[in-house]
């Protein structure tokens, strides 16, 4: 059958996969943010353990593929007790891993602060958390836009791996539609298609509000 | 830990480091190719390489492979899932290997372009003695970041049935049902690999920076 | 009257019919027979997780019932049972294997359905299969009856006839869909899932090699069903001859080599070749 027509028929059934694609990268997006903040504050108030210890979270999940937590954390937490929902599974793996490389983003972006903020900060007697939460992160945030965009992107297209621990978001769908029609190629390209979407989308949506920051 | 299972995981993880071998060594080749397609005069063959590397970083790896595989018969022939998987991998980070290049071409200062201009260097000449080592020094860390990404991108090929690191963990793991100590021997291959590729970079740049490369990290 | 340039042009028409009618009719595919022949070697495609069907043993070696039947198909192909070769793929990667001529047939627990068979072509079956249930004992389940209840979650192979059976026999059931037998059985041993339905053979392997935590429920999801070997549709000579070769499989002249592998996998013989033959 036509790809046209393919199309037509089958289109609407990928909404149920674009859904499910688009609520678990917002809410691991999010997830992830709020954990690598966390990951910066334990680093800049730890002392020297706090440190080391994010510095072995971070090289541990830069370091492993994060198809290893999705599997542990879905097929194996049962058995310790903590049979969580397949989505509760990806998306912990998914802020697990991103929330790591959040956390870099953030410490490079912390660099470039001048160092004269902290000390204005110390001398008007500013608690550390609240100068982490009015000083540093901010302009932390700000400053990292552009990073985290990127890192959006990426675990946006990690979402798809969630389709081995059947969670039936784009992928699934294709591999769905596949089996049930035949047609390899259109479902496929669909959902390419589809994905190109939502990462250009979300590119633009960084870039904007980049763009706005900056200047408000 | 159930017997033989180290020999399998560290089988699997040979045959991960030689597939992520080979898509290194294409992939690096095919950026060469198309970094030179992104600088070409005519806006046309720019615009092939903006699609090209636009197509294959807003896809999925999965995705990508799957397409590949079950979508594009031209690409079987009569190849294993090794070679078809690799082939996938050689696509993906040649895209990601040719912006490190790009990028590392452009961040080229322009006095060096005009220097190079001025000192009147035939072209292959100015490749060879001004932009390679400069474009070798902005991209070498990006470039193994890109080795290190291609490890860990080799997993995702187990979800297409190829026999590596990660599969060979689910069957054991099927099999006996020891999920973390499976796992996390596993995590402990890839991250022995990826952290070994690392250092290795990082040695390498401290090696260059003494021969005169100027390192930006010391 | 027949000058002799009628005759030249006679008997230049004359060859060129003959030439017409011997030659290999150019405008056909070659079929996968041939190519199979030529290349000496065959390709077949399977499922890698469907125990005692075709699954990886604990040196990692590939093998099974449907394995060892492949070898067999092999063997009658080039006396050697060695020249096969396997692409393992996960179940929605069967069919575009065939289509795009990646593999030359394939096996795997692969049952025949009429609305499969519109894409795939299958040889008679050369074993008979029907899909069990599997449950896990902590659950409590014991009959298909008490499945059907919105606090239980069954695993489900991502094909269209396992979601037809679930809507079928337990509308209420919570549904897990994975692409792989493996996958399944590992939510079922996990506790993710309570139930999964597989083929009988399978279902019951994996209650024997878990024998204090699963087992088979009673009783068939619909009826006896067929596994035969499937390959891409429209190639009649191929079709003819791995039909003829399953034929002969079960109720011929290599019967014996059938029931050879049959008792190996399941422990005791197969079928009768012909039912007023006793064994």
């Amino acid at each position: 059958m036509n790809f046209a027509r393919w199309v037509a028929i089958y289109g609407p059934t990928y909404l149920t996969g674009l859904g499910w694609t688009a609520v678990t990268a917002v809410s691991a997006a999010g997830g992830a943010l709020i954990w690598g903040c966390a990951l910066l504050l334990i680093r800049l108030s730890a002392g020297r353990w706090g440190a080391r210890g994010v510095d072995a979270y971070v090289q541990l999940f830069r370091n492993t593929p994060v198809l290893l937590p999705i599997y542990l954390i879905y097929f194996a937490f049962p058995m310790i007790g903590m049979p969580w929902p397949a989505v509760v599974c990806g998306g912990l793996a998914l802020i697990l891993q991103n929330g790591a490389y959040i956390s870099e983003i953030l410490r490079g972006s912390v660099n470039a602060i001048d160092r004269v903020q902290f000390d204005a900060a110390r001398s008007i007697g500013l608690a550390p958390w609240s100068t982490f939460r009015k000083v540093v992160l901010p302009q932390v945030l700000v400053y990292s836009i552009p990073a985290l965009g990127n890192q959006t992107v990426l675990l946006l297209k990690d979402t798809s791996l969630l389709s081995a621990i059947s969670i039936t978001e784009l992928t699934m769908q294709a591999k769905l539609l596949t089996e049930q029609t035949g047609a390899a190629y259109e479902a496929f390209i669909v959902v390419a298609v589809l994905y190109l979407l939502l990462v250009s989308g979300t590119e633009v949506l960084f870039r904007v509000t980049h763009r706005a920051v900056r200047w408000g | 830990m159930p017997p033989g299972s180290l020999s399998l995981l560290a089988q699997g993880a040979v045959v991960s480091l030689l597939l992520a071998a080979a898509a290194i060594v294409g992939g690096t080749l095919l950026a060469v190719l198309l970094a030179t397609i992104a600088f070409s005069r005519l806006a046309a063959v720019r615009a092939v390489y903006r699609v090209y590397v636009f197509v294959v970083r807003g896809t999925p790896l999965l995705v990508l492979a799957l397409l590949l595989f079950y979508a594009m018969p031209a690409l079987d022939l009569r190849t294993g899932p090794y070679i078809a998987g690799t082939l996938v991998l050689i696509v993906y980070t040649g895209a990601l290997f040719a912006e490190v290049f790009r990028g590392g071409v452009l961040a080229i200062p322009r006095p060096q372009w005009e220097s190079a201009r001025s000192l009147g260097l035939p072209p292959l000449a100015m490749f060879r003695k001004i932009v390679a080592p400069l474009v070798t020094r902005y991209t070498l860390p990006p470039y193994v970041n890109v080795c290190v990404m291609t490890v860990k991108a080799s997993s995702v090929l187990s979800i297409i049935s190829v026999w590596e690191l990660t599969l060979a963990a689910r069957e054991i793991i099927e099999r006996t049902f020891a999920v973390f100590t499976i796992l996390g021997l596993a995590a402990a291959f890839y991250f022995v690999m990826c952290f070994g590729i690392d250092r290795l970079g990082r040695l390498l740049e401290r090696r260059l920076a003494l021969k005169g490369f100027a390192g930006e990290r010391a | 009257m027949l000058t002799s340039r009628i005759r030249h042009v006679m008997a230049a028409a004359l060859v060129a019919i003959l030439v017409a009618a011997g030659s290999p009719a150019g405008a056909q595919e070659k079929s996968r027979l041939d190519i199979v022949l030529e290349r000496g070697k065959l390709i077949v495609v399977t499922l890698t997780t469907v125990p005692p069907f075709a699954f990886n043993d604990d040196k990692g070696q590939l093998v099974g019932f449907d394995i060892d039947i492949a070898r067999l198909v092999a063997t009658a192909l080039f006396k050697d049972p060695n020249k096969v070769e396997f692409v393992s793929v996960s179940a929605e990667g069967r069919w575009p294997a065939i289509e795009s001529g990646r593999a030359d047939m394939g096996v795997g627990g692969t049952t025949t359905y009429p609305d499969r068979a519109i894409r795939v072509g299958f040889t008679r079956p050369f074993i008979d299969s029907g899909i069990s249930v599997l449950v896990g004992k902590k659950s409590g389940i014991k009959s298909l009856k008490d499945l059907d209840q919105d606090k239980y979650t069954i695993a489900n192979l991502n094909n269209p006839q396992m979601a037809d059976r679930a809507k079928r026999f337990f509308p209420r059931t919570k549904i897990l869909t994975f692409d792989t037998p493996s996958a399944q059985f590992l939510a079922v041993k996990s506790g993710r899932a309570n139930a999964l339905q597989i083929d009988t053979p399978s279902a019951e392997y994996w209650a024997a090699q878990n024998k204090d935590e699963m087992e088979v429920l009673p009783g068939l999801l619909g009826a006896s069903q067929n596994n035969g070997i499937f390959m891409k549709p429209g190639d009649f000579k191929w079709w003819q001859w791995l039909d003829t070769a399953v034929a002969e499989m079960r109720t011929g002249s290599w019967y014996p080599q059938y029931s050879e592998i049959y008792l190996k996998w399941f422990g005791k013989n197969p079928p009768p070749q012909k039912f007023y033959l006793q064994q």
